[in-house]
């Protein structure tokens, strides 16, 4: 059962992966990647600027011994990194 | 090397943004050495992708990405040309057939019959793709041994844009196909060039199905489907292979393989480029060469010319080079096109260059005698040009399909295709499909894509400030920002395909082998390929153009038999009749092939044409090229005497002679060069070509030096050469304008001298630039009576009818030439009836009564009450509308019968018949009818009481005029403002002649025609034609006005201008515009508020901005040109405003009675 989030986080990437996170404190490191994907933005609502794209990855990360899931969201026009969902 | 095997081009109509010589370009970027192009649906980019290849030293591979019954696609790819060209034709050729026009589809069974030569890849749109995407396993397997066991060659497409679930997919369908045993390939289904470009193709894709721009319609977003390079290919293969790199290597090795089972040489497929040029010449049956010998030798004698020595060494030359080129057979099946078209007795001329070849003189292709005219075989087809000849022949616009039906008859559909065209986005369309897109409103976007010219896409904002009409539009703000940036991004782009206006491909029974065909609209089978790429596809054409003006002289030779019985050989018409050619050095030429408009007019008043070849020098003189480099003056100046005509040297005598020592023809270039050369006439024309381009003439400039004899001095050379130099590439060939002077003057013969019979032609089938409520003007202007329409009188078309000559002064004169004839408004004229209810009402007449009408004519109730409006019954009803009172007890009026109108049809919606007739059987009863008709039978179930309604005024009857047909019959709208023109000093375009040079006047009328043509200062000069009821008057706005009126004259039906006059020629006067209002503007403030008012809104100006921008483009010889002249101008206002001028005192009540259903 996963649970939606959307906290802001701190995310390591390596080779434009992403390697290690921290979220509410805690430091995730990514096991593996298990799906990556990207959406382009609904451009044509906003004004001139390149509106960018959000960059998904759906990883197995672990703070300590327990695996969990992870939904990891990059936005490129912000440069922000979000937590989105997690199945822990 | 990766090479991409699923690359979509702008080819992709309204799917994919870059175009094959980009794609190509970038490929080599990324070092590759083949590059597939697999567009939508058809091979539309094949050639252009084959000459890019070429060029950058790529090999092609080429497909389509077809479109399955099932909603799914599936990509296609020829294994090499020879193997898999003909298949890939043959099987989109299918798919165009199979579906509905203009949604070509494709089974898997259909694949299956043309897989031979063929791969098939099944990517994420195939239904194998779609089944394992929806984690149907089962199911994707079993469609995937289905394709197995239907195609030889087979392959599954493998890709990931980084879309959710698209790698999963990509992974999954991997697997199945090694599970299976299938080859693999990997692709990038590429749209675009670069990232950034998916903005574009989401706009694409709303303006493709019609949609908003919303995520909702939107299925696949991404800005991945880009032309990758290797390395980016190599992660991609790495990702769908879950990072296992052997497999990855494995994919992209199966990808690499295909791609050179399938790469070929591109001079396969550009026939034309290859030695010797493969060409595709139609069958004749037998050896084509002695027939078109034989063919020559009776022409002949037929036309006389079997005696000249000179005659037979020009034929003997021309054969040789047609011989050489293998053309016999083209020559032979033209010929045999041409007389079948004359058989038909549809009018056809020969057209263009191909009127300098005697060949085609003497096969009959055409009329035009080349030695007569001093025309070249060597401007049509000579040995050092590269490329296939044209021979391009005029027909009747209306009977253009039914030649295209007769040569598929004759020669057999497989044999046979259309050229097409794609229609690509400019200005307007650009801003209508991204409006569309955006959810603007349909009325505003027509109104915004309305107010520009026909510039380019990527014009649009610079248009914006540089034009003072779109200045003060108002259409510059924040608002459509987003709007007109995309657009501009659209610019170039394919929209939709169409059928070339004239090119016929004629071929043998291999032609489907070379071009796939698809249905145009009108059913022809038309080709994917342009006119260019037919000729590199080595596929001879024929062009077959509807002309307006044949069709209009036909109409006119048939309502001369018809009305006066006489039989007019057209074509065996003397050239030398005094009583026309004074007509048109009047400039009274309006309504005439090619010499109609505002410049010609003054060009012709100016050059006074004598002869047939005058006008020829006159329709060679009005052309950018001649205008702009000004051989206008120096040629007039010489004709007259003014100047002394002088040669730049005592041999060009010869050449020049014609034309007083101006050069205007490509053949005077031609002769000129072989005669200081000796280099030949062949070679004369690619030295005429040369000189098209500034690099061109630095080479022909170098090579002049050496070639030119010695007997010639320095001076002599130096001087020809700015000839050269300044003209070469401006001419006008002269088989050209030969071929347009013989119809010029054939119409202006019948306007001469059966003017009412020739205006009833030109109204019917328009083959001019003024609307036809112009062509009415000059009718009038001529003597001819305008008859209003008539339910028992009128036809389908304009029709001429015989009226008393009337009591006028027993004059001659261009005025009179017209008396004794009248024109009746035809009912094609109604706005809104169809083909159908003509058709019934013309086979019902004549008819008794309205409701006899209504009854057997059946018209919609719309269509009706317009017939009642513009006068249909007034002679059957003995109505008598615009003069005496509106008021008028126990007589009907035109108000009553569009009441028995509505009363009619709510009867018949009813149910409700008086008679036993129903509306379905009305042939039995037609006596019955009549005798219950008679005394207009108003009573069936509403009792409408004669005179119950007013009868429409003058007034209103001129506005329903102008609502319903488009122009005014009863009386010329501006009459209606006589008694402010008068108040104010309006003159007459009659009066115009009396006005002295540079005096400035006011002049009045309804807007005809407005043009921004080339002019040589570089300026856009806005040129408009007014007319008042006495004539045309000719204003010319140049850009110091343009701040202050360019706006009125764009936006304004009636105008009222101050000018400067200028006398033109003898009989000519035009005027430099100062400034222009809005008559209707002005009509108001003077009804509201009084004349001084008019006159100090006529003074009160705001102070003129800056005028035209934008950068002018500028040519070696001094020829400047606008960016936005010689493009279409902006429609702007072409039909009357609502309320044209203020109601008249005593007319209350609204206008007429107009509910449309």
């Amino acid at each position: 059962m996963s649970r939606l989030y959307g906290d802001p986080i701190e995310v390591w990437t390596r080779d434009g992966e992403p390697s290690q996170f921290v979220w509410r404190d805690r430091l995730y490191v990514v096991r593996r990647i298990l799906d990556h994907w990207v959406v382009a933005r609904e451009w044509w609502k906003t004004s001139e600027t390149d509106p960018g794209e959000r960059r998904f990855w759906r990883v197995e990360a672990t703070p300590d011994r327990e695996v969990g899931t992870y939904e990891l969201r990059f936005d490129t026009a912000s440069g922000g990194w979000l937590l989105l969902r997690a199945w822990d | 090397m990766f090479a991409h095997l699923h690359v979509a081009s702008a080819y992709s109509l309204r799917y994919g943004t870059a175009f094959p010589a980009a794609l190509v370009e970038r490929a080599a970027e990324h070092g590759m050495d083949i590059i597939a192009l697999t567009d939508r649906d058809g091979v539309y980019g094949a050639i252009k992708h084959a000459q890019a290849c070429l060029d950058a030293g790529l090999r092609p591979v080429v497909g389509a990405d077809l479109a399955c019954a099932d909603g799914t696609r599936v990509t296609v790819l020829a294994r090499g040309h020879a193997e898999g060209w003909a298949s890939l034709c043959r099987l989109v050729t299918a798919a165009h057939y199979a579906g509905e026009r203009g949604e070509p589809a494709v089974t898997r069974e259909l694949v299956g019959r043309y897989a031979e030569g063929l791969a098939v890849l099944l990517g994420p749109g195939s239904d194998v793709g779609r089944a394992v995407a929806d984690r149907r396993d089962e199911q994707a397997r079993d469609l995937l041994l289905a394709w197995r066991a239907a195609v030889p060659h087979l392959a599954v497409e493998l890709v990931d844009q980084y879309g959710y679930r698209e790698g999963g997919t990509a992974a999954r369908m991997l697997a199945l196909a090694e599970s299976a045993g299938a080859r693999t390939v990997l692709t990038n289904a590429v749209r675009y060039l670069d990232p950034a470009d998916y903005q574009v193709g989401d706009v694409l894709d709303a303006a493709r199905k019609l949609v908003p721009l919303h995520p909702r319609h939107l299925e696949h977003t991404t800005s991945h489907a880009y032309l990758k390079s290797p390395k980016e290919m190599a992660q991609v293969a790495a990702r769908v292979c879950g990072g296992d790199t052997r497999r990855a290597a494995r994919l992209l090795t199966s990808t690499r393989d295909l791609a050179e089972r399938c790469a070929f040489d591109p001079r396969e497929l550009l026939a034309l480029r290859a030695q010797p040029a493969r060409l595709h010449l139609p069958e004749i049956g037998r050896d084509p060469v002695p027939l078109l010998r034989n063919r020559c030798a009776d022409g002949l004698y037929r036309r006389g010319l079997d005696r000249s020595r000179d005659v037979r060494g020009r034929l003997a030359a021309e054969l040789d080079i047609i011989e050489a080129k293998g053309l016999s057979g083209y020559f032979i099946a033209v010929a045999g096109i041409t007389d079948m078209i004359r058989a038909m007795g549809v009018r056809c001329a020969i057209r263009g260059s191909g009127a300098g070849s005697l060949v085609n003189y003497l096969i009959g292709i055409g009329e035009v005698n080349p030695i007569e005219h001093g025309l070249l075989m060597e401007r049509f087809l000579s040995e050092g040009r590269v490329g296939l000849p044209d021979i391009d022949i005029d027909v009747e616009s209306a009977r253009r399909l039914d030649c295209y039906r007769a040569i598929y008859e004759r020669y057999g559909e497989e044999r046979v295709a259309c050229v097409s065209m794609m229609e690509t986005y400019r200005a307007r369309s650009a801003i209508r499909d991204v409006g569309a897109a955006m959810g603007l409103p349909p009325h505003e976007i027509d109104v915004i894509a309305k107010a520009f010219p026909h510039v380019r896409a990527k014009q649009i904002r610079a248009a914006l400030s540089d034009l003072p009409e779109l200045r003060e539009s108002g259409l510059g703000d924040r608002q459509l920002e987003t709007v007109f940036r995309l657009a501009e991004r659209l610019d170039g782009l394919p929209r939709h395909i169409a059928l070339h206006p004239c090119g016929v491909l004629v071929g043998n029974s291999a032609l489907r082998d070379i071009t796939p065909v698809e249905r145009s609209l009108l059913d022809f089978p038309m080709s994917q390929f342009d006119k260019d790429d037919v000729e590199e596809a080595g596929l001879l054409k024929l062009d077959v153009l509807g002309v307006r003006m044949q069709s209009a002289m036909a109409y006119t030779l048939q309502e001369i038999k018809r009305v006066d019985g006489l039989d007019i050989e057209l074509d065996a018409v003397p050239h030398d009749d005094a009583a026309t050619y004074d007509m048109i050095r009047t400039g009274r030429t309006i309504g005439c092939f090619q010499i109609e408009s505002p410049g010609q007019r003054e060009l012709v008043a100016k050059l006074e044409p004598r002869t047939m070849h005058d006008l020829i020098v006159d329709i060679s003189l009005f052309r950018p090229g001649p205008v702009n480099s000004d051989m206008v003056t120096p040629y007039l100046e010489s004709r007259h005497g003014f100047r002394p005509v002088v040669y730049p040297h005592e041999d060009l005598r010869e050449a020049l002679a014609e034309t007083n020592g101006v050069v205007i023809f490509h053949e005077q270039i031609l002769r000129i060069v072989d005669a200081m050369t000796g280099c030949g006439l062949s070679f004369a024309e690619t030295i005429r070509r040369t000189l098209d381009t500034p690099e061109g003439r630095e080479r022909v400039r170098s090579w002049w030096e050496g070639a030119v004899r010695p007997e010639y001095d320095r001076e002599t050379v130096e001087r020809s050469w700015q000839v050269l130099d300044a003209f070469g590439a401006f001419g006008f060939c002269k088989a050209h304008a030969a071929a347009f002077a013989l119809p010029t003057y054939q119409s202006a013969w019948l306007k001469r001298h059966h003017a009412a019979a020739f205006f009833a032609g030109v109204l019917t089938h328009e083959p001019g630039m003024y609307p036809p409520r112009v062509i009415l003007e000059e009718a009038r202007q001529c003597g001819v009576s305008v008859l209003p329409l008539d339910v028992n009188r009128s036809g389908r078309h304009w029709q001429v009818e015989r009226v008393s000559p009337g009591l006028g002064p027993d004059e001659e004169g261009l005025d009179t030439i017209g008396r004794g004839y009248g024109l009746r408004v035809p009912f094609s004229a109604i706005r809104g009836i169809s083909e159908a209810e003509v058709d019934r009402i013309v086979a019902g007449r004549p008819y008794t009564s309205l409701s006899d009408f209504w009854d057997r004519a059946r018209p919609s109730r719309p269509v009706a009450e317009r017939i009642v409006q513009v006068g249909g019954f007034d002679a059957l009803h003995g109505l008598t509308p615009g003069h005496g009172p509106r008021w008028r007890p126990g007589e009907p009026t035109r108000r009553d019968l569009v009441a028995q109108v509505g009363a009619l049809d709510r009867s018949s919606a009813a149910g409700v018949t008086v008679r036993p007739s129903t509306r379905a059987s009305r042939t039995t009863s037609t006596a019955a009818a009549e005798a219950l008709s008679v005394q207009m039978p108003l009573g069936f179930t509403e009792h409408i009481t004669p005179g119950e309604l007013p009868e429409m005024t003058e007034t209103e009857m001129v506005a329903a005029e102008l609502e319903i047909l488009g122009m005014d019959v009863t009386r010329h709208v501006i009459t209606f403002h006589d008694e402010l023109l008068d108040a104010l000093g309006v003159v007459r375009s009659r009066d115009l002649l009396t006005q002295r040079n540079g005096a400035e006047i006011l002049v009045a009328g309804v807007k005809v025609a407005t043009q921004t043509p080339a002019v040589r200062s570089g300026q856009r000069v806005i040129f408009t034609t007014l007319d008042d009821a006495t004539g045309p008057i000719d204003l010319t706005f140049f850009e110091s006005v343009q701040a202050r009126c360019a706006a009125t004259v764009f936006g304004s039906w009636m105008l009222l201008a101050r000018g400067v006059v200028r006398r033109t020629g003898a009989r000519a006067v035009s005027l430099r515009a100062v400034d222009c209002w809005n008559l209707v503007d002005l009509d108001r403030i003077w009804q509201e508020e009084g004349l001084d008012a008019v006159r100090s809104a006529m003074t009160s100006q705001p102070a003129p901005a800056s005028a035209v921008g934008g950068r002018v483009i500028e040519y070696a010889n001094g020829f400047k040109l606008s960016p936005y002249a010689d493009v279409g101008p902006a429609p702007g206002v072409q039909t009357p405003p609502r309320k044209l001028w203020h109601a008249s005192p005593g007319s209350s009540g609204g206008g007429p009675t107009r509910r449309s259903a």
